[in-house]
């Protein structure tokens, strides 16, 4: 059961993360923060209910409360972008160029 | 803890608070007052080194660290206080005789538009010397050392406004520099030996248990220090030209608070040093060699103030060539009783510049001065006759005692001794004789000189009361200095009286009367004559026997040599590098901006890389 666990919790992170690097669409860069997000979060929550722990299943729904106040932060940069008439595409998100 | 007496603490602290008062309330506000509050740090310092004096006496004795500046580990700068025999009777000379300088300073520097600035300097002088007595530790030491370095330096060159003080500072401090590297030097290889404990109570013990080679060029090194602080060959050359300083900077510096402090050196350290097979006679021939050859200098200088700073260097001489011998309770009372006699014949010597209202006196600019200024005759009479070494004035006592050791070592430095003694009672008779009495035909005779103000005339006094009687007290002097001192088997007392001695003494010294009453009494032109028939002799005596020329010769060449370094290293090798140091950034810069893409995804990359190192140190 643990490995099947870390097996999808890899798989998930893995997708995350490369759509993260990978993609310069900024929707599917948010969208790999989120599956990598979700991935730490399931192997919390399979460690929680092994343990019959509370107080880590708790940290679990904290992430969750994390996690979508984070995409309603990137969700409405987006939409400022969209508005702004600028592509939503991080090439052409120049700002920190040194 | 031991108790640290109140004495000690008023020491120092009184003439700490007498400066910061001179300077931040009195100098602003008063400055014609600033004399005031160091006169009272004076007395009180005067009573304190006689308290502690008098406690010492009775086989008291301190050795604390009050405070450790900087700690860390073994490492740290203390701060202590070390009373003992050596120390405490040094004190009190130097606190006497400080003392009695200050005041007459008062008279002297009168009108003077840096009254106030001089008081200050002098008053830092004068603690920087009590600070170094009262050291327990070679770092401590080496501070005060500095101190006296940098007070001489501001009181040579006090009338800076002309160039010739000016440039005798600049001779004195960088002559010292030279020396303080080797005292430097010393200190830190005994920091390194003793890991950080450099307290004399601490190392003597020890010199036999670490590397004797270190110990034997630490020895070398704080003889070499004391050769310039203490004006021996081949570094004495500045005392003589350091005369460009008010007079009584002159007195101060070479009776009590800066000469003194390489014999005093080499006495504290005089365990390591007697340690080292050798050294002892090597410090005794560079003293014989010293003492012969600024003696016999001392008889052809002209001017009065240069006369005393040869005979200075002529006695320091004498206290190294007694060390030399083993003989540190008789250089340790020359040294005292020279203090006396040597302060009182310099402020004689300023009162006559005073009265004439010239900064340096000739001997043409006087003669039969006794008539007009007879206090300071009989005054100057007591200090020449005790440096001469006639019984029963204070020079005697301690000559003789040098003398004695001399003649029973034989040989050459019997003949040292013997010959020390006739060249220092005739130059300093010849001076008494040229400038009291007559005056010859080549000389401008007294004119309107007049004795000097009360302020001037009772320091002069009670000094030659000194200059007689301190002789009297070598058996106390003798007790007090056995008392807390370092050595194991203590220090040897100060010889009795021998017939013998005490004939030879007296005779040479008559010797060198006689022939300086009859060079300058009976023919009294001699002085001048030899001069005009012999040019080349006094061409050699001006340049000291030819070593101010090979001095010059040597700061000739350093400083053709720094010359050269400082246009070849610093404007190629040096500028090169410096103006070479823009593009280098540059280019660095430009490469590091090229990592910042502007890409976001380029920055993730980044941090995973981060991430992935951090996640591998922990999992790790």
């Amino acid at each position: 059961m643990t490995g099947a666990i870390w097996g999808a919790c890899g798989v998930l992170f893995a997708s995350g993360l490369i759509l993260m690097v990978f993609r310069r669409q900024l929707l599917a860069m948010l969208l790999g923060l989120e599956l990598m997000i979700n991935a730490a979060n399931i192997a919390l929550v399979y460690y929680s209910s092994l343990f019959a722990d509370a107080e880590t299943m708790s940290v679990a729904l904290l992430i969750i409360a994390v996690a979508a106040a984070e995409a309603v932060i990137g969700l409405s940069l987006i939409i400022q972008l969209q508005r702004s008439a600028r592509p939503t595409d991080s090439a052409s998100l120049r700002e920190l160029f040194g | 803890m031991i108790e640290i007496p109140l004495a000690v603490f008023v020491l120092l602290i009184a003439p700490v608070a007498a400066l910061l008062l001179g300077f931040f309330i009195l100098r602003p506000a008063k400055p014609d007052w600033t004399h005031w509050p160091i006169l009272a740090s004076c007395a009180l310092v005067c009573v304190a080194s006689l308290a502690l004096a008098a406690r010492v006496y009775t086989g008291w004795g301190i050795d604390a660290t009050i405070y450790t500046w900087m700690a860390a580990g073994n490492w740290g700068v203390p701060f202590g206080v070390r009373v003992d025999g050596l120390s405490a009777s040094m004190l009190l000379m130097v606190s006497l005789v400080g003392a009695l300088i200050q005041v007459y300073a008062v008279g002297y520097m009168k009108g003077d538009p840096g009254f106030s600035r001089f008081f200050l300097y002098f008053h830092m002088f004068y603690l920087a010397m009590i600070g170094l007595l009262l050291s327990n530790n070679y770092v401590q030491f080496y501070l005060f050392w500095e101190m006296v370095g940098v007070a001489s330096y501001l009181l040579i060159g006090f009338w800076y406004e002309k160039e010739a003080p000016r440039k005798a500072a600049m001779q004195a401090f960088l002559t010292n520099r030279v020396g303080d590297f080797g005292l430097m030097l010393a200190v830190l290889i005994l920091l390194s030996l003793f890991h950080g404990n450099t307290r004399f109570a601490v190392v003597f013990p020890l010199i036999t248990a670490v590397n004797p080679s270190l110990i034997a060029l630490v020895g070398l090194l704080l003889f070499w220090a004391a050769t310039a602080k203490s004006a021996q060959f081949p570094l004495y050359f500045w005392l003589p030209d350091a005369m460009e300083g008010p007079t009584p900077v002159s007195a101060l510096m070479h009776a009590a608070t800066m000469v003194t402090a390489g014999i005093f050196l080499l006495v504290r350290s005089w365990p390591l040093i007697a340690a080292i097979g050798n050294l002892p006679e090597l410090i005794g021939a560079v003293g014989a060699i010293t003492a012969i050859g600024a003696a016999i200098i001392a008889a052809t200088k002209t001017d009065l103030k240069r006369i005393l700073a040869y005979s200075t260097v002529s006695h320091l001489g004498l206290m190294a060539f007694a060390l030399g011998l083993g003989q540190v309770a008789p250089a340790m009372f020359h040294l005292i009783t020279h203090g006396f006699f040597k302060a009182v014949l310099f402020l004689c010597v300023g009162n006559i510049a005073h009265a004439l209202g010239k900064g340096s006196v000739e001997v043409c600019d006087v003669g039969g001065v006794a008539k007009k200024m007879p206090v300071t005759f009989a005054c100057f009479s007591v200090g020449a006759i005790s440096l001469a070494g006639l019984w029963p004035f204070a020079g005697f006592y301690s000559k003789d005692a040098i003398l004695k050791a001399a003649l029973h070592h034989g040989g050459m430095a019997a003949a040292a001794g013997l010959l020390i003694e006739t060249l220092s009672a005739f130059y300093i008779f010849r001076m008494l004789f040229l400038t009291f009495l007559g005056p010859r035909t080549e000389q401008k005779g007294p004119g309107r000189a007049q004795e000097p103000g009360l302020m001037m005339r009772v320091p002069i006094v009670l000094l030659s009361l000194g200059a007689l009687s301190a002789g009297w007290f070598f058996s106390h002097f003798s007790t007090m200095l056995s008392s807390g001192w370092p050595l194991r088997d203590g220090v040897a007392p100060l010889p009795e009286f021998s017939r013998t001695t005490l004939a030879a003494a007296t005779a040479a010294a008559a010797l060198g009367v006689l022939a300086a009453y009859w060079l300058t009494m009976m023919r009294p032109a001699w002085d001048w004559r030899w001069r005009r028939d012999h040019p080349h002799w006094e061409e050699i005596f001006q340049s000291d026997f030819g070593w101010k020329e090979v001095v010059r010769f040597f700061v000739h060449w350093f400083g053709g040599l720094a010359h050269k370094i400082g246009r070849d290293w610093d404007e190629k090798a040096w500028d090169g590098f410096i103006e070479s140091t823009p593009s280098v950034a540059r280019r660095l810069g430009e490469a590091g901006s090229a990592l910042a893409s502007g890409l976001i995804n380029d920055y993730l990359w980044w941090m995973l890389a981060g991430t992935s190192l951090l996640l591998y140190a922990v999992i790790r």
